[in-house]
């Protein structure tokens, strides 16, 4: 059985008797991959949600736009405002103390405090 | 047996909840259901009972991302506690601290200045600690006992050192004594027996016996302890040592000229070492005589003694602080570009070199190659030869004075703290000090606030979509093509419902309501209603759809399935949507929970119908 599958039998049991054909019969174990489990980007990719009328509301097209107001700028590490950012880290900071701080992060954490507000550098 | 399932229906949950809500009378049948759940939130106007979902919005914020937010934020502050921030344990946390401010900028600032209100609003979680046991200094008698001991171990180790050394004497003196008594005896023997009586003595002539005997007298008397003057002897002896360093090479045979350059290498050497002692010496007269004046100085005025010392202590320390940045960053006004890149770790002679390096690496073909016409080109090689490195230098006349300086300090002056052991240890205090309960608290200050923050402002996690009042705005606007009216848009925003697992946050109804008073205009009645059950009234409200009359009308079935497939479906729920609100039928387990909204897409629909 997969392994999807077989972690969801916290929820769903083995047996469920309005079924004629149950679950373990129809994937045996040992059976590869019986059934894909697709995420939210394939669904919506096979949806094809641009041939639909632009009118007609779906999926996609519901999303909220970018928001009219200033943007909020945060201190990264302490969520003060901040006035600053730093050019080497590219983290934004509230006051000296807070700078001395971000100076001595290691990269690690300048790369995870980046990543909170998805900024941080991918490597593809 | 249960009954099979032959027919369901689909819905949306904010729709089902903004039903159960207006069935209970909080809201009105015009109003907006602004709802937050786990992963999306939404907005849905509903005009005359009916949801328009022509008019909804969805931004991708919800508790998921307030919860792991707060989780990578407490993890970042305390890397230590990592693995006690678990994701129950943070969403717990989430559940019972965070809270919404009305005014993030004021309420930060509360914080930034350290008021006490502030630190009233910090939480502190105390993690299980238990302290180190403290070592109690032992009692008298545990010293006594313990002395004791080692004394009876020191006596019977000298004991046993005292017995070796006098059996080793006696040895020796035995020794002594045999072969004097054999010299004595080699006086009676006649000339041309010796090799025959020594022969059984295992010794070849006279002299060998005689060396033997002052070689065991010498080792008796280091055994008795007595000073040997053995070493003196060879300084004595000097000028016979090297008896072949003054007469020129040509007066000698091979061997001899080699024997004279051991001698005179031995020479070099010997007085080198000489030399060097005479050195240390009178190093150490020069510091014992500084060591005096200074004493003299600080006993004449001892506070102006200290005072110039900490001076002096800073000008050099200063100074050496500053080489080794020049060193380490070479020229740090050129480094603009301020990357973290690999300049940065060189220092300065090994950033020359490698300049000189590229140059010369891309040097070629450009122009007339004028190389080596001038003597000082060739100078470029002994420059990027890795051996011209100064690292080697050793410690410098300043770090030798800054150390004795600060020596010194430490003895007089109980205030004085040496720099650099204080910058060391202040970034790892845990390493010098014993753990103690400050070191297992986690504290919640301005996450408690920060977290859920990023529902209003999603940008905060990256997320550029609008937050949850100006959603409410963006839905009205949605709206507005279709119906004019003032009034309609003023009804909307006199019932709005906020239902989803992450309007349970205090104070988000007065934020919400605040929030959306900043965008209509004003005189615009706004009441922010909360939902009678967040997290359930979803379910509840399809439940009491699924047990109405007309349910039967809206439901989807084995034949319709068969009949017009699984396109049909979907149209047909997007079609219907307005008119009818589905449940599952006869469900024992329920309709989507808060968070999977729109649950109308093709795969669902075929797996559950396949059932």
């Amino acid at each position: 059985m997969e392994q999807e599958v077989i972690e969801s039998e916290m929820i769903l049991p083995t047996h469920l008797r309005f079924k004629k054909v149950q679950m373990h019969e129809k994937y045996p174990k040992g059976q590869a991959r019986g059934r894909h489990w697709k995420h939210l980007k394939q669904i919506i990719q096979a949806e094809n949600y641009q041939n639909y009328p632009a009118d007609e509301p779906n999926y996609v097209n519901i999303e909220s736009p970018p928001s009219m107001h200033p943007r909020k700028q945060i201190c990264d590490i302490t969520g003060f405002e901040a006035p600053y950012s730093d050019p080497r880290t590219h983290l934004r900071y509230a006051n000296t103390e807070v700078f001395k701080v971000i100076r001595s992060l290691p990269n690690e954490y300048v790369q995870r405090y980046l990543a909170l507000r998805n900024a941080a550098v991918v490597l593809k | 047996m249960a009954p099979p399932i032959s027919e369901l229906a689909f819905g949306v949950d904010v729709a089902f909840s903004y039903k159960y809500n207006q069935q209970l009378g909080i809201c009105n049948g015009n109003g907006l259901a602004v709802c937050s759940g786990f992963t999306t939130s939404h907005v849905i106007p509903f005009i005359n009972g009916e949801p328009v979902y022509e008019a909804c919005c969805r931004t991708n914020v919800g508790g998921y991302h307030v919860t792991d937010y707060l989780k990578q934020l407490l993890s970042l502050k305390y890397p230590h506690h990592m693995q006690r921030l678990t994701w129950e344990k943070v969403e717990d946390l989430k559940m019972e601290h965070c809270y919404i401010t009305q005014d993030y900028a004021s309420e930060v600032r509360l914080f930034q200045k350290g008021t006490k209100e502030a630190e009233e609003k910090t939480r502190c979680w105390q993690l299980p600690w238990t302290p180190t046991p403290v070592e109690e200094p032992p009692s008298e008698e545990e010293i006594a006992r313990k002395a004791a001991l080692k004394e009876r171990q020191g006596q019977r180790l000298r004991e046993m050192a005292e017995a070796k050394r006098s059996s080793k004497i006696n040895e020796l003196e035995n020794e002594l004594k045999g072969l004097e008594f054999l010299i004595q005896q080699l006086r009676h023997v006649n000339e041309n027996d010796i090799p025959a009586f020594l022969a059984e003595t295992g010794y070849v002539s006279k002299q060998e016996i005689e060396s033997a005997i002052i070689k065991t007298s010498q080792s008796l008397r280091k055994a008795k302890g007595e000073q040997d003057e053995i070493e003196e002897k060879p300084e004595i002896s000097n000028s016979e040592k090297y008896t072949l360093i003054d007469i020129p090479d040509n007066m000698l045979t091979p061997e001899q000229v080699k024997e004279k350059k051991r001698q005179l290498f031995l020479k070099t050497t010997s007085e080198g070492r000489q030399r060097a002692k005479q050195k240390r010496f009178e190093e150490e007269l020069e510091r014992e005589r500084r060591n005096k004046e200074d004493e003299q100085r600080r006993l004449e005025n001892p506070e102006l003694y200290m005072e110039q010392l900490r001076v002096k202590y800073k000008d050099l320390s200063e100074k050496v602080e500053q080489r080794k940045r020049l060193k380490t960053n070479g020229n740090e006004n050129n480094n603009v570009s301020g990357g973290v890149g690999r300049g940065e770790r060189l220092n300065a002679a090994q950033k020359e070199r490698m300049r000189l390096l590229t140059t010369a690496a891309f040097d070629r073909g450009k122009g007339e190659d004028t190389f080596g016409i001038k003597d000082e080109d060739w100078q470029l090689y002994k420059k990027m030869s890795k051996d011209n490195d100064d690292e080697d230098e050793g410690p410098n006349e300043d770090e030798a004075e800054l150390a004795r300086v600060a020596s010194k300090l430490r003895e007089i002056d109980p205030s004085f703290f040496p720099k650099s052991d204080a910058s060391s240890s202040g970034t790892e205090p845990s390493r010098f000090h014993p753990l103690t309960k400050e070191d297992f608290q986690i504290l919640i200050g301005v996450e408690r606030f920060r977290c859920p923050e990023i529902l209003f402002h999603p940008n905060l996690i990256g997320i550029e979509q609008v937050g949850l009042d100006e959603m409410a705005g963006v839905s009205i606007q949605r709206l507005q093509p279709k119906s004019q009216s003032l009034e309609e848009s003023n009804s909307l925003t006199n019932s709005i419902l906020i239902t989803g697992g992450s309007c349970l946050f205090p104070g988000i109804s007065e934020r919400l309501e605040a929030g959306i008073r900043m965008i209509r205009p004003s005189g615009t009645p706004i009441r922010v209603l909360i939902a009678s059950d967040a997290v359930f009234d979803a379910w509840l409200g399809a439940a009491s759809f699924a047990s109405t009359m007309h349910f039967q009308r809206q439901v989807f079935n084995k034949t319709d399935y068969y009949e017009k497939g699984e396109d049909w479906l979907r149209r047909y729920q997007l079609k219907c949507m307005s008119l009818a609100r589905h449940g599952r039928r006869k469900t024992g387990f329920g309709t989507s929970t808060k968070g999977s909204n729109w649950n109308w897409n093709r795969n669902r629909n075929h797996k559950n119908i396949r059932i």
